[in-house]
């Protein structure tokens, strides 16, 4: 019982990090109707930024502030001199320039840090575990339940309170009716997609004390964010938190009775949903 | 002459077929540039003529490489039959993804592919009994081909198992020039280009989508299959997504819709990439950069990028014509 | 023999029927309480419709009144929600847009959906073939191997007023061109009945003639099923006229009863509806 119950808890820790690289692409996802192959780059980078910081001596949490607004401000850079070319142009395109974006990030990360990888030490205060009882939990992982929750809520307010929620969210039902109401469309793309990235950066910062850093992070990444923006629904908040949860626990769980099995099983759900209902959980699609 | 316009894609695929060796002194490497176009042709098949953009090539490469191991070291089957049937699983395997992965379009389809591209890859890593899971299968042999009981002719050679890939895939590539020639051909054009108006004009739409899986399938495992007896082995990275994005990174760079430009794009990434690696391990930084400019400025590709050339060098001006004819090669 | 001569000689049923008897018959299309919602929005409220054959039947109404929808339901475009629609005899009611191609219901769409880059002739053809498509299943041979195909999209092309430019990229035309063409797609087909869901829209005065004399010539071998905003010519053209609004029929009858019609005159806000003397 305590065992499970401890994967369970596991998996919220995993589920929310899971939301918070899956929220940004759903969000990508569901005003810009594009495809981000280069999402898990980002999260990649936020990781790698986050190591070489703490590397340097800055205090990791200066780092988690820092290295988000970091890779937002390139990816905002990308959007406006790469992808704002190519959005009249056939879907087969979006998915390849980010697929090339990606592999130069892969590629610059293992030039720059080599192809091994590294660990990322735990942050002082959350050193050691927390007991409670016969419950024994890591603390930093209680702290990451914790930030991740206080940050998926100054989302939700940015979504739903901020003008620029107001526009992402009527972007995403119609961008002609927007830039009719004088919204300039392309700049709240190149924010859209800076915030898609810097979340996703801030969940790799957030991971690297859990798993280390290593250049193919991002790829399985990626692959996990697939799963989960389909399953909760293309374009959702709230999809991307119940099927970050939904993963993490299922995942979490599975892994102590079928490891290999808990992979497949999160890419049957992904073609089931697609298949069975493609708005997902809660998507608008 | 139209017979040598119609022709020329063919005759050109010739042309590198008999280039190739006397430009590269490895055997292995001409191979694998053939081996690769064929996995292109496949992926083009679906991109270029079909419009269906496919993460999952991998799969059917993956296993056309454990079929035609398992066949020929466990069955003991000789070489033609171990290939055939490496073909029809492919094509049976594509039959079945395709059936599910054509009901969705679009993005829905794409990440439908790479849904299953991953499936099939955990399944691969869970079953070692049958793929060697982690390790691949290996010790694939090279028996030699029998031609109908009377020759025998040995392909234990790097250049004799090449003149054994230039044959298959020049047959390959004259078949699939008929098939993209053919009416099926024109009708997936149709498709392609606005879907809605084909099932409108009565066309099962489905079914065609279907038929070229299976097609693309079957030319996929047939180059897994000759990859595993290049190299004696079916690694689990055949069937990895890295190997997906390669293909149709290939496909891309050669440019689709035209044929030829599938051996271009394998040519180039493989030859490429065996020159690069060994100046610089992270060369796939520039094929990034590449891609993001095949995105930008090049969506024909290098064959784009060629025919422009050689138009501006013939002076002649191709306004107004349609592109069903660029589709001929 | 290939199947399009076969097609081009035998007689069409009900052509050359007398249109007083035409009541007695049998309706080739018989659409009863079809009914499409979108999610909570409801196009369609249980629509009747009955079109005999060799008529010419127009459908108007005002913007928003399911006139498309009904006929994207009733060509197999979309799926209907409930209601059931019987054309020549059969229940038609489940088959998707490809199968009722070959039983012989051709349209042409109100926004212009045609293949753009690939020329004219090719668009035809594809057409044409696709009324029986088990025969583009063919993975060996060109197209062009059937005479018969060749020569239909010929004569289509005749009619069409665009032999010149056979080769030329659809996408290259000019918008009264390609609405002819919208309309040409149908006719490949050889259907029986021939759907066009606005064809004039867009078109200049000088292109609406032509058009309005291409509709006219259909009506002799087809039976017509047309959605227009000119008045002109639906006046002019058709035997029967339902007019329709928020997704159900207003009222049904002979062009001349349905320009008096006060209800009709409401629907449209009193404008003039103008035309019908022939």
């Amino acid at each position: 019982m305590n065992v499970y119950l401890l994967q369970v808890v596991n998996g919220v820790g995993i589920g929310m990090l899971y939301f918070l690289l899956a929220v940004g692409l759903s969000i990508i996802f569901g005003l810009l109707r594009f495809v981000n192959f280069a999402h898990g780059a980002f999260y990649l980078l936020g990781a790698y930024f986050c190591f070489q910081a703490v590397a340097w001596g800055l205090s990791f949490w200066l780092a988690l502030v820092l290295v988000p607004l970091a890779v937002a401000l390139l990816a905002w850079a990308a959007e406006r001199i790469l992808l704002r070319r190519i959005y009249d142009k056939p879907h087969e395109f979006h998915i390849l320039i980010t697929v090339g974006v990606a592999l130069v990030l892969q590629e610059a990360v293992i030039l720059v840090w080599g192809p091994l990888g590294d660990n990322v030490a735990t942050p002082a205060p959350f050193q050691g575990v927390v007991m409670w009882g016969s419950f024994i939990y890591p603390k930093y992982r209680l702290f990451v339940i914790g930030f991740t929750a206080v940050f998926a809520l100054f989302l939700w307010w940015v979504l739903e309170g901020t003008r620029l929620g107001s526009a992402v969210r009527a972007g995403s039902e119609s961008t002609e009716m927007v830039a009719m109401l004088g919204i300039n469309v392309f700049r709240v793309f190149g924010l859209v997609f800076a915030l898609g990235a810097g979340t996703a950066a801030l969940a790799g910062a957030l991971a690297a004390p859990i798993r280390g850093v290593d250049p193919f992070m991002g790829l399985e990444a990626l692959g996990v964010a697939f799963v989960i923006v389909v399953v909760g629904g293309m374009g959702s908040f709230g999809g991307a938190l119940a099927g970050g949860l939904l993963i993490g626990i299922v995942q979490s769980v599975m892994s102590s009775l079928w490891p290999e099995g808990a992979r497949l099983m999160i890419y049957v759900a992904m073609a089931a949903v697609l298949l069975l209902r493609p708005h997902g959980l809660l998507g608008r699609g | 002459m139209p017979a040598l316009r119609d022709n020329s894609g063919l005759l050109l695929a010739l042309a590198v077929v008999l280039l190739l060796p006397l430009l590269l002194q490895s055997g292995t490497l001409a191979t694998e540039v053939l081996v690769y176009a064929l996995a292109v042709l496949g992926c083009n098949l679906l991109l270029g003529y079909t419009g269906l953009l496919s993460f999952g090539q991998g799969v059917f490469f993956g296993m056309g490489s454990y079929a035609v191991g398992i066949l020929l070291t466990r069955a003991g089957m000789p070489l033609m039959a171990a290939v055939l049937l490496s073909i029809v699983i492919g094509a049976g395997v594509a039959a079945l993804i395709g059936w599910f992965a054509i009901r969705q379009r679009g993005t829905y389809f794409v990440m439908l592919t790479l849904a299953f591209a991953q499936m099939f890859y955990f399944l691969a890593y869970s079953l070692p009994g049958w793929t060697g899971g982690d390790n691949g299968l290996l010790g694939i042999p090279r028996p030699p081909l029998s031609l109908g009981g009377l020759a025998s002719v040995p392909l234990d050679t790097p250049w004799r198992f090449y003149s054994f890939v230039a044959v298959v895939f020049l047959l390959t590539f004259w078949l699939l020039h008929r098939v993209t020639t053919s009416v099926f051909g024109r009708t997936l054009l149709a498709i392609r280009e606005n879907e809605a108006r084909a099932r409108a004009v009565g066309y099962d739409t489905r079914l065609f989508k279907l038929a070229v899986f299976a097609i693309s399938g079957a030319v996929t495992a047939l180059a897994g299959a000759l990859h595993a007896m290049m190299t004696g082995i079916a690694p689990l990275s055949n069937i990895e997504y890295h190997t997906s994005e390669m293909i149709l990174v290939m496909t891309v760079i050669g440019g689709t819709g035209n044929l030829f430009a599938s051996l271009l794009g394998a040519a180039f990434y493989v030859l490429a990439a065996d020159w690069l690696s060994t100046l610089w391990p992270r060369w796939l930084l520039l094929l990034g950069l590449l891609l993001i400019g095949v995105s930008l400025f090049m969506h024909k590709g290098l064959w784009g990028v060629g025919q422009g050339l050689w138009q501006w060098a013939t002076g002649r001006v191709r306004a107004g014509r349609p592109a069903v004819r660029e589709q001929s090669l | 023999m290939s199947p399009a001569t076969t097609m081009a000689t035998s007689p069409r049923p009900g052509a050359d029927q007398d249109v007083a008897s035409a009541g007695a018959m049998q309706p080739l299309l018989d659409a009863r309480g079809v009914v499409k919602r979108y999610g909570k929005f409801t196009a369609l409220n249980g629509v009747d419709l009955r079109v005999m054959p060799g008529t010419v039947h127009s459908v108007i109404g005002p913007n928003g009144a399911g006139k498309t929808t009904l006929f994207h339901t009733l060509t197999g475009t979309v799926p209907v929600s409930a209601g059931r629609i019987v054309f020549n005899g059969q229940d038609i009611t489940r088959e998707p847009d490809n199968v009722r191609v070959r039983r012989g219901i051709a349209r042409s769409f109100q926004v212009t959906s045609l293949f753009g880059n690939l020329s004219v002739r090719e668009n035809l053809r594809l057409a044409v073939q696709g009324a029986h498509p088990s025969g583009a299943f063919d993975m060996w041979h060109a197209p062009g191997r059937r005479a018969g195909i060749d020569a239909l999209v010929d004569t289509i092309l005749e009619r069409l007023g665009l032999h010149a430019r056979g080769a030329e990229a659809a996408g290259a035309l000019s918008h009264g061109q390609q609405r002819r063409l919208e309309v040409g797609m149908a006719l490949a087909a050889r259907p029986r009945a021939i759907f066009l869901d606005e064809p004039t829209s867009g078109m200049g005065v000088d292109d609406l003639d032509g058009m309005k004399a291409l509709i006219r010539g259909l009506a002799t071998d087809h039976t017509v099923l047309l959605i227009e905003h000119n008045m002109n010519i639906v006046m002019d053209i058709s035997d029967t006229i339902t007019v329709m609004q928020q997704g159900r029929v207003l009222v049904e009858g002979a062009p001349a009863a349905i320009r008096d019609d006060p209800r009709v005159r409401a629907a449209y806000l009193g404008n003039m509806i103008t035309g019908g003397q022939r």
